[in-house]
């Protein structure tokens, strides 16, 4: 799908769209109205089992162990159908990252040793922040070998179903912030009810109140904003793909409906008003599909300034998503703005998506300060 | 320095004078007072905003999630207490007759605070318009006259326009394409009225509304000269209601299915049979029943724009909120120069919005505009200081002459050229898509702002998103408005130009 990514990764490809088609698309609406609705935890529990939770997880942490072009085939496919199951596999890549940034696999593998079941697989994180950018709210003070942590942190994203939360906190005297990771089993971790959102709805956030819960160090204390940005450089790649997959599916979803609609004595599809904006859409899709392929094969081998490449993906990908889902809902006039049909999801995911990793006016601020360091 | 004739041909070359400062000619003709009339209002509606939008805006919109089958009946009779359902209608018709052109600034200002609400009051003046346009005053009378007893009466009465349907909804709103479309709705002409088969879908408020001014035809061939107006009270015998939608947003205002299986309505409920239109000068049958369409939306399109603006207004002020009280990167959002430029392009996006509304509105005040009639001063005074019981004995028992509704022909139906129907409904399709593209802009600007604070519902600012991609469906999709734009004020000086024609 993706033209340039290399042909081993078909079976990624397969894995993934076959999971959609078989496990997201027919329930989408469903699994839409949670936090009003249940939860899709058998979904979850079946993306666990089939290891779409830990593509680029080091084999020996118990992962596929694959690198970011796998993951980014594997959310466009995911996404296309429904990107709140992308919206998790993104969140616990993210977390992933930082931790492998940090250089604490050890962590890793020795959650993954432990988990029998998607919660204990799952690690939380406050994926759409940027903790350097919005201040960090928690306190951790060393006590003998291990940290204690205290107070607010909000939007904390899977924060009320995984086993573990990744936070920032901000280790008293010391510049900078630090990552820790927590356990939710802690007596001290209260978390709100899900947090009501635009989009991405069963891929929920909560507010977490931490009451000297114990926090296991992440890499070295004061290093958070270090890892931060290793990390989302690279999963910068990751939301484009995400946007990928959205604009591809609210584009399919308008080119089959034009083509079943008469208005005026003949298919939609058939006036050129029409279809010049399936063609502005179908122009969009495509460039995103190379968008992508490029990012991520930059990312992997590690051109020089690859991650202008993968950041500028996320935010041009983000805005033409923006744009495109929008279209897609037009495309089907009043259908278009109600549940029964995924346009409404995908417009709404779309705008929810692209505020991942931080406000995206600053990081499009960010290109301009890495291309001149 | 120029001699008339020539001035007069210079003037009527595109873009015409006419057509391109409706503001400078209108202003002068429009009574004073009206100024004073809407500084009044948009008072009162931010003083409603305060006291009923703002604190139901969210909590309205949650509950609609929690239960889906809530209908807002709450907020209705809120409007009703307030007077907002018989505000525009005229005091001829037993209404309040503040000026109807100052409805568009009452219209932004309350869809700043909550679009969703500001539609489930003012979409009650799209029925009430359609109702109007058949210039059937008998039925205009005793339509209002509910309404205005409704609110005498603590019981609301509400008027919905009925014409989208499942196999046609672009189709219905013009005539050049309802006869290749796949219209149902079937009203069939039997002695003493009309025998009506067929449903209706996305007919706002329909629910909790009492009248539906309901768009029907008699020959589902050829319905462009075969269309019937129907004025059809809720418990009328074969009508029903079907489901209410699940829409992404404005969720306060539901928008329903109406059924119709052998519903039968009398001929004192008939608004209008095209067929029986008498014969026009300038107009065939179906241009007939197109300058009715154009009637309702050149005062409702321009209607939506100020809804758009409105929101843009809405999704402004949250950013702007939000920027003054949150710091990013250790500063104020509000002292970063780029959202400074941000938050000016917003407010450019606002004011543009108003512009685009306000000209399509001076447009119908102009000649051949519906604002025009009610607006010529003597009139408009009497109106405005003759106590209501006089109307009501002076006026009222002349409703039911042939000449009263030979009259209001000549006025409104043969006095409005060709001309003035184009410039009005140009100009509305103008303010409709450029006022809910700003919408939509301003909602996802305000989104970009505030990341991630902006995705969480109590934020407010997602809800404003959800709500104004509505804005650009319905009344016409924005490019349906965009070609009717094209038809009205660009293919008349381009002969071999043709529309829907492909
Ligand atoms: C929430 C809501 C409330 C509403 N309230 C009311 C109401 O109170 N009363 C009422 O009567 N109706 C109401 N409507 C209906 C609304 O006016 C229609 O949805 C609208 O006119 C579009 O019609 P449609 O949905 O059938 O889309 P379609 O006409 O099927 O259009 C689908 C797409 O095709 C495009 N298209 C269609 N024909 C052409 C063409 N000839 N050339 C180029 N492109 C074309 C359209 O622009 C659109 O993008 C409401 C709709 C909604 C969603």
């Amino acid at each position: 799908m993706l033209t340039t990514i290399k042909c081993e990764l078909k079976s990624f490809e397969d894995l993934a769209h076959s999971f959609a088609a078989k496990e997201l698309t027919a329930n989408r609406e469903e699994h839409d109205r949670y936090p009003f609705g249940p939860f899709f935890d058998d979904v979850v529990t079946k993306a666990y089992e089939v290891g779409l939770l830990g593509a680029t997880l080091p084999e020996e942490c118990g992962g596929i162990g694959q690198d970011i072009s796998a993951l980014c085939i594997i959310l466009d496919h995911i996404c296309a159908a429904d990107a709140s199951l992308g919206g998790i596999i993104f969140t616990n890549a993210l977390a992933q990252e930082i931790i492998l940034a940090a250089g604490n696999k050890n962590l890793l593998s020795a959650m993954m040793e432990k988990a029998v079941d998607a919660k204990g697989a799952l690690i939380a994180c406050p994926s759409f922040a940027n903790p350097a950018e919005n201040g960090v709210t928690l306190e951790a003070v060393k006590v003998k070998d291990h940290y204690m942590l205290n107070g607010e942190i909000d939007y904390v994203v899977l924060g009320g179903i995984s086993g573990h939360a990744l936070v920032p906190a901000k280790i008293k005297g010391q510049e900078g912030y630090t990552f820790f990771l927590i356990d939710t089993a802690d007596k001290g971790y209260a978390k709100s009810e899900p947090v009501v959102s635009l989009g991405l709805h069963a891929c929920p956030a909560v507010d977490l109140n931490v009451v000297s819960v114990a926090g296991t160090l992440v890499g070295q204390e004061g290093d958070g904003a270090k890892y931060f940005a290793k990390a989302s450089d690279r999963m910068h790649a990751a939301v484009a793909a995400m946007q990928c997959g959205i604009m591809k599916g609210s584009f399919e979803e308008a080119l089959d409906y034009s083509q079943q609609r008469c208005q005026g004595g003949k298919e939609i599809i058939n006036w050129s008003g029409l279809r010049m904006i399936l063609g502005q859409m179908a122009m969009k899709v495509k460039i995103a599909e190379m968008v992508v392929s490029e990012a991520a094969q930059a990312a992997e081998n590690q051109d020089r300034q690859w991650y202008l490449y993968t950041r500028a993906a996320a935010l041009h990908l983000s805005e033409q998503a923006c744009k495109l889902t929008t279209d897609g809902i037009q495309c089907l006039g009043g259908n278009g703005y109600m549940k029964d049909y995924g346009q409404e999801k995908r417009f709404r995911d779309a705008k929810h998506v692209q505020a991942f990793l931080g406000l995206a006016p600053m990081r499009k601020l960010s290109l301009i300060r890495d291309m001149l360091s | 320095m120029i001699k008339p004739k020539e001035n007069k041909s210079l003037l009527e070359r595109e873009p015409r004078f006419e057509d391109s400062f409706c503001s400078l000619q209108a202003i002068p003709q429009i009574p004073k007072i009206q100024l004073k009339e809407t500084r009044t209002l948009v008072s009162y509606v931010r003083k409603f905003n305060d006291e009923v939008v703002r604190p139901l805006a969210l909590k309205t919109d949650l509950k609609t999630f929690q239960d889906p089958d809530y209908l807002p009946w709450d907020l209705v009779q809120k409007a009703n207490e307030w007077g907002f359902y018989t505000m525009f209608i005229p005091k001829l018709f037993g209404g309040q007759g503040w000026s109807l052109p100052s409805h568009a600034y009452v219209i932004e200002e309350m869809s700043s605070a909550c679009v969703g609400i500001a539609n489930a009051v003012f979409v009650h003046y799209l029925g009430f318009m359609t109702v109007l346009a058949s210039w059937n005053l008998p039925l205009i009378n005793r339509i209002c006259r509910d309404v205005a007893e409704g609110e005498r009466t603590g019981n609301p009465c509400l008027i919905t326009l009925a014409i989208t349907e499942p196999g046609a909804g672009t189709d219905v709103e013009e005539v050049e394409l309802v006869d290749r479309g796949k219209v149902t709705c079937y009203a069939e002409k039997v002695k003493g009225g009309y025998i009506v088969n067929g449903s209706k879908i996305f007919i706002s408020m329909g629910h909790v509304s009492t009248w539906h001014a309901l768009i029907a035809y008699a020959d589902l061939k050829k319905p462009s000269e075969n269309t019937v107006m129907l004025a059809v009270k809720t418990g009328m015998k074969g009508f029903s209601f079907g489901k209410h939608e699940d829409k992404m947003g404005q969720r306060a205002c539901c928008a329903s299915e109406l059924v119709f299986e052998d519903c039968f309505i009398p001929d004192d409920c008939v608004l209008g049979d095209s067929r029986d239109f008498p014969n026009s000068q300038i107009r065939g049958t179906g241009e007939l029943v197109n300058q009715i369409i154009h009637y309702v939306v050149e005062v409702t399109r321009a209607s939506v724009g100020a809804f758009g603006t409105g929101v843009a207004r809405g999704a402004y002020e949250h950013a702007l909120k939000f920027a003054s009280e949150n710091a990013v990167d250790g500063k104020l959002l509000i002292n970063h120069e780029w959202a400074q430029i941000m938050l000016a392009e917003m407010y450019k996006n606002v004011i543009a919005g108003r512009l685009a509304y306000n000209e399509a509105n001076y447009s119908n005040s102009l000649k051949g505009g519906v604002f025009n009639f009610l607006q010529i001063k003597p009139l408009y005074y009497y109106m405005k200081f003759i106590p209501q019981p006089i109307i009501d004995v002076f006026f009222v028992p002349f409703y039911k002459l042939k000449i009263t509704n030979w009259l209001m022909r000549q006025i409104f139906v043969e006095g409005q050229s060709l001309e003035a129907q184009k410039r009005c409904s140009g100009w509305s399709s103008i303010a409709k898509f450029f006022g809910t593209d700003m919408g939509m802009k301003n909602s996802q600007m305000a989104l970009e702002m505030m990341g991630q604070a902006g995705l969480r519902h109590e934020s407010g600012a997602e809800k404003i998103l959800r709500d104004s991609k509505l804005l650009q469906i319905y009344e016409g999709t924005n490019q349906l408005n965009r070609i009717n734009l094209f038809n009205c004020l660009i293919a008349r000086c381009v002969p071999q130009a043709r529309v829907f024609e492909e």
